[in-house]
């Protein structure tokens, strides 16, 4: 893809954000009730501290106007205080999101490294035992409550054999210096081997739980892509060429079977990001996940605000992602 | 023709001719699916002498592309090939192991598919894919040798700034180029065996005289044999010595394609050949044969083309066999007498 087309993709996007902007603004003011009020109902506000509040969020203003106050804030990444914290919205996030991305990239590598080998052996064993245990193990899959999973796990792994532990990210006995807030890489980083291999055993059932779904949808789309590039005329081509079976399968097939592959993990890592909110709930998991769903409780309506337009912004720009690993993979497609 | 007599006459005798480069005697391939089984080679014999040019004709369907699919050992499972012979250079291919099987292939015995498009990786570079034999086989030393092969034979096939063009991407080429590219892939071994699956079908008149040239210029320096599957009567009538007429699964008519082509002592034949359009008297109508092929999970016992013959009688309905017809050839038919008149 050239460089214009990468920017003419990237200035699609923008349309996508303001209307989800538009949105996640409207939140406020769509929900029933004064929106103050509801926000300070548990904390027995004066009428003077409820003033200052609607004073603070600008809702004595129009309409268009705080949209406007809302956008030029927002692009500076100003969503005003967390009422809960205390503190800026932004820095809550700031610190909440690396356990999130953490727990997203451990998901997705589990994800990918079930689904790439079994969904490659379902097709090159086609209509075999392994093919249909694999098919069913997918619908189970996919259609299986993530929530549900994940207590399976934990009855199994946490309760019944004590292999695993449960809630956290790290066990209390460990401390690692903050430095990319991902607690895997920074045990690397500082060549902490025991608090590596402790968080380890903590991101284990969240990242099974999360991550085994996804695999198995992206097992269902290696599966179907490798069965339709086995029977293309350029397998056999290779063959005739007197190339190793497994060079056949490696090389020409794998590398066009993966792309449809590729391009589904990277949306599936935005379904991830935005979808873990349960899972981050059921593991103690201290990610965004959670503490939307806190907020959400809480009424942290610029919290939520922000959340939900990360989200939207992480999910938009996987698929941007997507779309150019698409056609970077693929010759027949690259401009 | 130079074939001795027995090469060119595949009957019921499984001894392969003597000096036969590929000797097949009663290769079935058959196809489990849902209908049922699909008989789609059943009990084809052939030889081809070293250095001789084959074609193959038939309808679509009627096992060209399975029969050299299946000497090759490019079947995939489920279907399955069982033969009493299949012989090429003296090797059993039947009893071969898969890795030496394999090892004949792409360096003794080469393919090129009937559609270049779909044929070559998308997602390879022309150089790649060229190179890949070439190294596979040990051809050449290493990859950089590997490459200028690649471009040298690239230029040998007739392609325009090959070393421009050898980390080109299979689309990025014309039709014909596609085809050279093909070629040259299956000629990077010096095969001794090329199987020409419709090299031209995809390519308009000019294009595919000068793709029939370059096979044969390769046939005259190399010595290499060629197996011509086609269509294109004119074709099989042009370049090659010997032809064999494929109808559902079976060879119905082989011998010296001239002879065969001037006389056909089966009426499958004659009806292709009345199918063409005649040069001579362009403005005749074309009498496309009627009738369709018979289904291959459903075969009658008898002739397979009896429900298309203008000569069926109620004898045509029991079995019957590739039978001689004259110097170096067979027919399977009980009336070529009728058509030899
Ligand atoms: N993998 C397969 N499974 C089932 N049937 C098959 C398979 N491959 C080929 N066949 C059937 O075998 C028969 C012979 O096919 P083949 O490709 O050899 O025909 P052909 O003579 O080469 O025709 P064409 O001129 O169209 O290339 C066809 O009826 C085809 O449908
Ligand atoms: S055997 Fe009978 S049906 Fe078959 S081709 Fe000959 S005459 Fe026709
Ligand atoms: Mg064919």
């Amino acid at each position: 893809m050239s460089y214009s087309r990468i920017a003419e993709r990237f200035l699609q996007l923008v349309p996508v954000l303001f209307g989800v902007s538009v949105i996640v603004f409207l939140m406020i003011t769509l929900t029933p009730g004064d929106p103050v009020e509801i926000m300070l109902a548990d904390q027995r506000a004066t009428e003077e501290q409820i003033a200052a509040l609607r004073r603070d969020m600008g809702l004595d203003k129009p309409l268009a106007e705080r949209f406007f106050h809302f956008l030029v804030n927002a692009v500076q990444g100003d969503f005003g205080l967390s009422f809960f914290h205390r503190r800026p919205v932004i820095d809550v996030i700031a610190e909440r999101l690396p356990a999130t991305i953490e727990l997203t990239l451990a998901s997705m590598l589990v994800a990918i490294m079930v689904a790439i080998p079994l969904g490659v052996m379902a097709a090159v064993r086609r209509d075999t035992w392994l093919d249909r245990a694999c098919t069913v193990g997918g619908l189970f899959g996919v259609s299986m409550p993530g929530f549900w999973f994940g207590i399976l796990l934990i009855l199994l792994f946490a309760v019944e054999l004590r292999l695993l532990p449960v809630g956290g990210r790290l066990g209390y006995d460990y401390e690692v210096a903050r430095i990319t807030g991902m607690v895997l890489i920074d045990s690397l980083l500082a060549g902490r081997l025991d608090s590596f291999r402790n968080a380890l055993a903590h991101i284990a059932l969240p990242a099974l739980t999360l991550g085994l779904p996804s695999a198995a949808l992206l097992m269902r789309v290696t599966r179907a892509s490798m069965v339709e590039v086995l029977a293309a005329d350029y397998i056999t081509f290779a063959e005739a060429k007197g190339l190793s079976r497994l060079r056949v399968l490696a090389r020409h097939a794998l590398k066009n079977a993966l792309i449809p592959t590729v391009t589904v993990a990277a949306i599936e890592t935005g379904a991830l990001l935005g979808g873990n909110m349960i899972v981050e709930t059921v593991f103690g998991w201290p990610g965004l996940g959670r503490l939307v769903v806190e907020s959400i409780f809480a009424r942290n309506y610029p919290l939520v605000q922000a959340a939900v337009l990360l989200y939207a912004l992480t999910y938009v720009l996987l698929n941007f992602v997507a779309d150019i690993l698409y056609t970077t993979l693929n010759p027949r497609v690259r401009l | 023709m130079s074939a001795p007599a027995a090469a060119s006459m595949p009957l019921d005798d499984a001894v392969p001719a003597p000096g036969a480069l590929l000797s097949v005697r009663d290769l079935r391939t058959v196809f489990p699916t849902r209908r049922g089984i699909v008989q789609a080679v059943d009990g084809v014999d052939l030889d081809v002498m070293p250095g001789e040019a084959l074609g193959v004709v038939g309808e679509s369907g009627s096992g060209k592309s399975v029969t050299f699919l299946s000497v090759l050992g490019l079947i995939r499972p489920p279907g399955t090939v069982t033969a009493e012979t299949l012989r090429f250079e003296g090797f059993d291919l039947m009893r071969l192991s898969a890795t030496e099987r394999r090892r004949l292939r792409g360096r003794a015995m080469a393919l090129t598919m009937q559609d270049a498009l779909s044929a070559l990786n998308p997602a390879f570079t022309v150089g790649t894919q060229i190179m890949e034999g070439l190294l596979t086989h040990g051809i050449v030393a290493n990859a950089r040798a590997a490459r200028e092969e690649a471009v040298a034979l690239m230029g040998r096939v007739g392609i325009p700034s090959a070393a421009a063009r050898v980390d080109e991407y299979p689309h990025q080429f014309s039709g014909g180029m596609r085809q050279r590219i093909m070629i040259a892939i299956a000629l990077a071994a010096r095969p001794r065996l090329l199987i020409a699956d419709e090299p031209t079908t995809a390519l308009d008149v000019t294009i595919r005289a000068q793709v029939l040239d370059l096979i044969d210029d390769l046939r005259q320096s190399e010595g290499m044999a060629l197996v011509l599957i086609t269509h294109d009567l004119g074709v099989v009538a042009e370049r090659t010595e010997r032809l064999a007429v494929m109808y559902a699964g079976q060879i119905v008519e082989t011998g010296p394609t001239a002879a065969v082509l001037a006389a056909p002592r089966h009426p499958y034949t004659r009806g292709l050949l009345a199918s063409l359009p005649r040069l001579d008297a362009p403005d005749s109508p074309i009498q496309a044969i009627p009738g369709q092929v018979p289904d291959l999970t459903r075969l009658p016992p008898g002739c397979r083309f009896r429900e298309r013959c203008p000569l069926a009688v109620a004898a045509c309905a029991e079995p019957v066999l590739l039978a001689p017809v004259g110097p170096d050839r067979a027919a399977r038919c009980i009336r070529t007498e009728a058509l030899a008149s």
